[in-house]
């Protein structure tokens, strides 16, 4: 049974259209991040969820009750705040127990929830400050930890790393995906980092302009985008984007000729259909470039930036009239990953070859025409 | 970790907030209603206090009655002609315009100036000086009036006597009954109340200014009176602009301090807009024509008021 | 050497500059005090120096014509408008802030209006239905005028103060089971004290210090209030000064007193005017 569903919601604000026709079923235990450039309306959806938005159409479910109509406190669900929005006027133990407190629950039945959410997240120590006493990360516990207490069927989370230092936040990421597994809840994550959408989720929602562009476990999205948009926003750098042209259609495969290249390349396509003549957008992840490819095309480049992280090594690199759009750098420089240290610096040139099996091709306005044949994770 | 997971187990082990017994509530209807009654009150006092009684002030203008009477004349314009004929309206106009530009000369320019030496200029005892410059906005106007009435008095006041033992002589007809110097012992009085609000007003606006635009500007070579010159009064322009206004419409409506110490006298020599009106309507019965004065009080009383909600919003 | 010593002369200068000023500020409050610990005689004999005795003659004489009972009808006054002032001024300014109906930006400048009209230009008017209305030396005559022409300015000061308020805070407490009451009573008022405070003591100096509504309202004796009534000392003691100034100085202490201790409370409202 599913422990969520959201069946057809929309919500408009006027004339602005913040969430069309979205449906989505949560399984119980699920961690479901929802991600997408600001705007798109995924933040609008969880308050939806929470019952803090009254939607235009459709149906919010939690756990077989139909709770559209119903007020956040009675729909079973907490939530944590991007700025943690603690009580400033209480302590930790009252900000946790507020809400146990409203619902009229015995002081002791309070105290022992709060103690118990308390231990989980080690915040015993903290129990008697103002959330004024506390840094970031400890205010951001004591968030959680008011969620943990209402033992909500669901949790929503919105945006709660971002105020967070870079530490801070993977050291939470790491935690919550621990709490996760402890308490075996059902949560609801929105984001628009990535890393923490491929990290933490179980499932992960792509959102754009208040529609669902693809839902898939984080490495399906990555290997198996849908369309243009998933495989553009998921990937840091991201996808290289080029642009091609359809020569012919045969046999189930097509040849096209890249902007800028006077190579054509052959690809056998997997589903969809397009015509010669078409403009296609053709992708490749930056960890795709080879040194060599035998059957491929090369390319040099000129590296114009060198960003050396110790482990890995991104390359921006330019190759003249092949240029990238849309992509990372405005420049149209092709992004690079190496697995290793390099050795080269500004200026130098260097040699880039794409295997045909790795290539994406994309309609610019439709699905994905074809995935790669292989997956380099596992090379 | 397994003992942990016990202790909150999954959430329908736990009793919750939404498994009470209680019949979950309906979300509430728009709160349109609520709202409205939360408004009501304010729109109530302010239509019975406030826009009712400009509604009446312009229609009184067009008509001749007395305080007691019961009979009101139409009388069109003649209220607004008899005002442009009249020395005395002419004169406390003269008087209010007076007030108006000498008090922002003084307590703007010596406000800004206490301001910019507490904010930046000296380090010790600025809250003291702070503070005790501010105090007199506090005190109400008649109270100032009043000892200022006891300090300009020919026989008992310090002033006078300060002036004779330094030699001087105090003018004869007393710095108040002296129609030409009246007027302007109202602005040192002013200055002496105000100041302080207008230092607090600016001091407000040099703090917001970040300290490290003066660090920048100290890079790019500008420091002290010119780092004020290009960085502050730039930066606290609107604030300025502000302070202008609000001392302006003090200046219009005053009538404590005058109506205390002069009575608008000698011979109606001290007389500003509001103490003529008052005179108008509650000492010698001309209703009407103190409504057509009132009229012109308010315009520009409306005017200023609007061009300082204009301007704070930006500042 | 010389640019050390140019700073010195600049410091000397602007500390000679805020200390002539204060004295200029202080001395009057000084004579006052002076004056009402002097003789009749003393003062006309001796204005500027200090009293030969502490005094408390001329004390006695103006608490006799009734200072008592102006101070306490300032403060019944006082409290009731503020009171008043502050909930509907909460009251709407919360609505303002939170209410997205397109025509609230109408209310918004029917406040502003309301705050550019000077009491002094509807004298006549106002006189006349209070009046009307059998209100005269009532109490209610000058605190609901008070209330009417304060609420403006400290709406404006609220309203930017509960746009400024998060608006998580009060999604947290319907999630914490809270109904707009007690999301009100619960979380945004004991958040809002040092706003409230602000508009509170500006208001109450603003009405302890009124003067032409009391004057034009109120004539029975057992109802003035301290600006009205030691306005009048000035009848009472003729040349009688360390009378007035005794009176003076009781009259001023209570709200030097707040001052003093709420100081930091009022320059936030006075500052206000400039954001």
């Amino acid at each position: 049974m599913p422990s969520l569903v959201i069946d057809r919601v929309t919500k408009h604000y006027g004339g602005f259209r913040a969430i069309e026709d979205v449906s989505l079923s949560v399984e119980r235990g699920e961690f479901i991040v929802m991600v997408g450039p600001s705007g798109c309306g995924k933040s609008t959806l969880l308050r939806v969820i929470a019952g803090l938005e009254a939607i235009t159409a459709g149906k919010v479910t939690i756990n077989d009750r139909d709770v559209t109509a119903l007020e956040p406190a009675d729909r079973g669900v907490a939530m944590v705040f991007q700025n943690y929005a603690l009580y400033p006027h209480m302590n930790v133990a009252q900000n946790m127990g507020f809400g146990l407190k409203m619902s009229g629950r015995p002081r002791a039945e309070v105290e022992a929830a709060v103690r118990r959410a308390a231990e989980i997240l080690r915040i015993t120590d903290y129990l008697a400050k103002r959330p004024k006493e506390l840094s970031g990360g400890q205010k951001q516990r004591v968030a959680i930890g008011r969620a943990i207490t209402r033992a909500p069927e669901v949790f929503l989370f919105d945006e709660p790393l971002s105020n967070l230092d870079a530490a801070l936040r993977s050291q939470m990421r790491v935690e919550l995906s621990r709490l996760h597994k402890e308490l075996h809840a059902t949560m609801v994550y929105v984001t628009h980092d990535q890393t923490e959408a491929m990290t933490m989720a179980d499932r992960i929602v792509v959102l754009n302009a208040g529609v669902i562009e693809q839902i898939g476990s984080p490495l399906d999205l990555y290997n198996r985008p849908g369309n243009l948009f998933v495989a553009g926003f998921l990937g840091s750098p991201r996808m290289n984007f080029f642009r091609a042209r359809v020569e012919t259609v045969a046999d189930g495969a097509i040849e096209v000729a890249p902007v800028g290249l006077h190579e054509r390349i052959r690809l056998p396509l997997r589903g969809g259909s397009v015509a010669a003549g078409a403009e296609v957008m053709l992708g490749v992840r930056p960890e795709a470039f080879q040194e060599e490819a035998p059957n491929g095309i090369q390319v040099t480049a000129t590296v114009k930036v060198v960003e050396s992280l110790g482990r890995e090594t991104l390359l921006y690199a330019d190759a003249g009239t092949f240029a990238t759009t849309a992509s990372e750098s405005q420049e149209g420089y092709i992004a690079v990953h190496r697995a290793s240290q390099q050795a080269v610096a500004y200026g130098a040139t260097i040699r880039l070859a794409i295997d045909p099996r790795d290539i994406f091709v994309f309609d610019p306005k439709g699905p994905t025409l074809r995935y790669p044949e292989r997956q380099l994770a596992a090379d | 970790m397994t003992v942990r997971q016990e202790a909150i187990a999954t959430p329908s082990a736990l009793p919750s907030a939404h498994a009470k017994p209680v019949p979950p509530r309906r979300r509430a209807a728009t709160p349109l209603r609520l709202y409205m009654l939360m408004l009501s009150p304010a729109l109530v006092l302010f239509g019975v206090f406030i826009l009712v009684p400009v509604v009446l002030t312009f229609i009184g203008s067009f008509f001749t009655f007395g305080l007691t009477s019961p009979t009101w004349s139409f009388a069109g314009l003649d209220n607004y002609l008899r005002a442009f004929g009249d020395p005395v309206f002419r004169l406390a106009l003269r008087n209010n315009l007076i007030i108006v530009f000498g008090s922002i000369v003084t307590q703007i320019g010596f406000g800004t100036l206490l301001a910019a030496i507490l904010d930046r200029g000296i380090r010790r005892g600025s809250t003291v000086f702070r503070t005790l410059i501010f105090a007199p906005m506090v005190i109400s106007a008649v109270a100032v009036g009043l000892i200022w009435l006891m300090i300009f008095d020919p026989n008992i006041g310090p002033l006078n006597k300060i002036i004779i033992e330094i030699g001087l002589r105090p003018p004869t007809l007393g710095w108040l009954g002296d129609p030409n110097l009246a007027i302007w012992m109202f602005l040192v009085v002013a200055a002496w109340q105000y100041t302080g609000f207008m230092m607090v007003l600016v001091l407000a606006g040099l703090q917001g200014v970040p300290t490290e635009m003066y660090q920048a500007a100290a890079l790019d070579g500008a420091r002290g009176v010119r780092a004020f010159w290009y960085i502050t009064l730039p930066n606290i322009r609107n604030i300025l602009i502000v302070a202008v206004l609000i001392t302006s419409v003090g200046a219009f409506k005053v009538f404590d301090l005058i109506y205390v110490t002069t009575r608008g006298g000698p011979a109606n020599a001290t007389e500003v807009l509001g103490t003529y009106i008052y005179l108008q309507a509650f000492n010698l019965g001309n209703m009407g024509y103190a409504d057509a004065i009132a009229v012109f009080l308010l315009i520009i009383a409306a005017v200023l008021g609007w061009l300082q909600l204009k301007y704070s919003r930006r500042a | 050497m010389s640019k050390l010593f140019r700073f010195r002369v600049l410091t000397t200068a602007m500390y000679g500059f805020v200390i002539v000023y204060s004295l200029f500020v202080l001395l009057p409050m000084l004579w006052m005090v002076f004056a009402a610990f002097k003789t009749k005689r003393e003062i006309f004999i001796d204005p500027l120096g200090m009293p030969d005795s502490l005094t408390f003659v001329a004390f006695g004489r103006s608490w006799a014509i009734g200072l008592g009972a102006f101070l306490f009808n300032s403060a019944v006054v006082t409290v009731l408008s503020v009171l008043l002032i502050v909930l509907v001024s909460g009251m709407a300014a919360y609505v303002l802030a939170r209410s997205d109906y397109p025509w609230m930006r109408w209310v918004y400048l029917l406040v502003v209006v309301c705050f550019a009209v000077p009491v002094h230009s509807v004298l006549v008017p106002l006189f006349q239905m209070i009046s009307a209305a059998g209100m005269l030396n009532n109490r209610l005559a000058i605190a609901l005028p008070y209330a009417a022409y304060g609420i403006p300015f400290t709406t404006v000061l609220l309203y930017a103060f509960f746009l400024d308020f998060p608006r998580e805070l009060e999604d947290a407490a319907r999630l914490d089971n809270c109904n707009r009451l007690q999301t009100f009573l619960r979380v945004i008022l004991p958040l809002s004290g040092p706003a409230l405070a602000s508009a509170s003591i500006f208001q109450a100096v603003f009405i302890w210090n009124e003067f032409l509504l009391a004057l034009l309202m109120l004539t029975r004796p057992a109802l003035k209030t301290v600006p009205v009534g030691i306005f009048e000392l000035t009848s009472e003691f003729t040349s009688d000064w360390p009378a007035v100034m005794a009176g003076l100085s009781i009259a001023i202490m209570p709200i030097v007193f707040i001052f003093f201790f709420a100081q930091k409370y009022f320059v936030r409202s006075l500052a206000g005017l400039g954001k």
